[in-house]
């Protein structure tokens, strides 16, 4: 394997995995952006995304691709019921007590996952089903197929989500919200229907995450625990709250970590993104993007 | 059309109004005067919902409207423009001007497009800056924006928090120019809220005076401009040259 060729490998292979980072993050920040809140049982759903999937899979009972459809809209569910649950009874307090209510929620995720499939792990089929080894090689580089859905569909959803935001009036209504929630709501905006529709989402596409990784990870009840710490890191460099610095850091922390991994040290590979996380709240800690500009009198 | 009678309310436990009862008819142009902290962004805030009363009623058009959610309020017409325009930022001029029309049900492409029209021969300064996004306007661009914003809600009455705040002179006058154009052209309802008595009196019909919570003076703009108890309060005091 040549020099080029294996740069080529492991940069695809950071890709690949920053993109989970990024939908996860992204979860992160579209939360914290609507309602202030930094949702710690963000990682946890792509764990439950995982197991959804698992469950309504497991014994090919079902289609896969039905269950996968069924799986996202157990989560957009789930999603509701945690809006309501979590969010709704202390949308009133400060922001404190409802990220508590997520610390909870998370405990709460992970040992009721635990309870009900117990500590083995367990394995999910990837997307495309293909015979041989599962992938193409190109140029010496060997693409597997599940980390070129999971490529794909980051930036699909990356794409769809900035055509919502920009070109939709329930985008732009969801903005406002998110920018004045009391002058959104003078307008006449429904404010806590745009908050549970980010809830909604958010939930939707950190389950979809763990979908994807499922097959190349096993599917255990910590599993959401070192995603969500990672993705939290991705936001926190790519500047928090911001959603470009969510695909940047997401990216760019999947791939320091796999060169990380591949020329230094495969066991400190987790280590890198807290190490970077460190560096970057020494450095630069408002993160690449920077902070939101200041409001005019 | 809009009725406070005896209106009790209060911050946790500061109580802010302690009976306030005034009205403001169809198609007047009312203001409420008062110093900082008498209770002029409490009355307003609490016509729209955004906090309730202890006691006393808000009517709109006779039908009590004080224990309904802003969202609610703003479907029954009543716009608001708040202390310091709240204008979306992140947002541009036009993406503000749409939401404004939140509050009514179903508007289609062409009766958005055709209000905003309108909106740009009100304010032909924002035709140019549609495209900015809020926070780069100035002062008094966002405050055009905010009124107009408003009006793209169709508001039976329209509610004004200083309009004048951190304005300069000429611009505080091309704004109550505005009011005023507004009031006669769309016969729109204004309840106007301010410190600078002398212009908010030059454009209204009537006018409340607001101290601690209770109003302590009303009558016509024109004898309260007279009213030498305003005067020295508001106006300068015993300076007679104005």
């Amino acid at each position: 394997m040549s020099t080029l060729s294996l740069i080529g490998q492991i940069l695809f292979a950071g890709l690949a995995i920053g993109g989970v980072y990024t939908l996860v993050a992204l979860g992160i920040v579209l939360i914290y952006r609507a309602t202030n809140v930094v949702n710690f049982a963000q990682g946890d759903f792509t764990m439950l995304g995982a197991y959804v999937l698992f469950a309504l899979s497991n014994g090919e009972k079902i289609n896969f691709f039905v269950a996968f459809l069924l799986a996202l809209v157990v989560m957009a569910v789930l999603g509701l019921l945690f809006e309501l649950g979590v969010y709704y009874p202390l949308r009133n307090r400060s922001f404190l007590p409802v990220v508590i209510a997520t610390i909870g929620a998370s405990i709460m995720f992970q040992n009721g996952a635990l309870a009900i499939f117990g500590p083995m792990p367990q394995k999910v089929r990837p997307v495309i089903y293909a015979s041989g080894n599962g992938g193409i090689t190109l140029g010496g580089v060997f693409f597997d197929y599940q980390y070129i859905v999971i490529l794909v569909v980051t930036l699909a959803l990356v794409l769809l989500q900035y055509l919502f935001f920009e070109y939709t009036v329930l985008g732009k209504k969801m903005q406002a919200t998110s920018q004045d929630k009391d002058m959104a709501r003078m307008l006449g905006i429904p404010v806590s229907i745009m908050i549970a529709l980010t809830y909604i989402y958010s939930t939707v596409i950190g389950g979809l995450s763990g979908m994807l990784v499922a097959p190349i990870f096993f599917v255990t009840h910590k599993m959401g625990v070192m995603l969500g710490l990672k993705a939290f890191a991705a936001t926190i460099c790519g500047g928090f709250g911001d959603v470009r610095g969510a695909i940047l850091g997401g990216l760019a922390l999947g791939v320091i970590e796999s060169f990380g991994a591949a020329f230094i040290s495969t066991v400190y590979k987790d280590a890198f993104s807290l190490l970077l996380l460190l560096l970057f709240l020494l450095i630069r800690p408002q993160g690449i993007f920077g902070e939101k500009v200041a409001e005019k009198a | 059309m809009l009725k406070l009678d005896n209106v009790h309310a209060a911050y946790d436990s500061v109580v802010v109004l302690r009976g306030v009862s005034l009205q403001v008819n169809q198609g007047e142009i009312v203001c409420l005067l008062g110093a900082n902290g008498a209770g002029k962004t409490t009355t307003l805030r609490l016509i729209s919902g955004l906090i309730h009363p202890l006691q006393g009623k808000v009517c709109l058009e006779d039908k009590p409207i004080h224990h309904l959610s802003p969202e609610a309020i703003a479907r029954l017409g009543v716009a608001h423009v708040p202390e310091g325009r709240r204008i979306f930022p992140g947002l541009t001029v036009r993406e503000n001007l749409i939401l404004g029309a939140s509050n009514r049900r179903r508007v289609n492409k062409v009766e958005l497009t055709s209000d905003i029209k309108k909106m740009f021969e009100i304010f032909p300064d924002l035709e140019k800056l549609q495209n900015a996004l809020g926070w780069t306007l100035s002062g008094g661009q966002q405050q055009m924006l905010a009124i107009a914003r408003s009006l793209m809600a169709h508001p039976k009455i329209l509610l004004m928090d200083e309009p004048s705040l951190g304005l300069g002179p000429i611009v505080v006058q091309q704004v109550f120019s505005v009011i005023k154009q507004i009031n006669e052209t769309m016969g729109t309802t204004v309840l106007v809220v301010e410190q600078n008595a002398v212009i908010a009196l030059s454009v209204a019909s009537r006018g409340y005076v607001i101290e601690n919570g209770r109003i302590v003076l009303e009558g016509k703009a024109s004898d309260l401009l007279n009213n030498t108890e305003v005067r020295e309060a508001y106006l300068g005091g015993r300076r007679t040259c104005i």
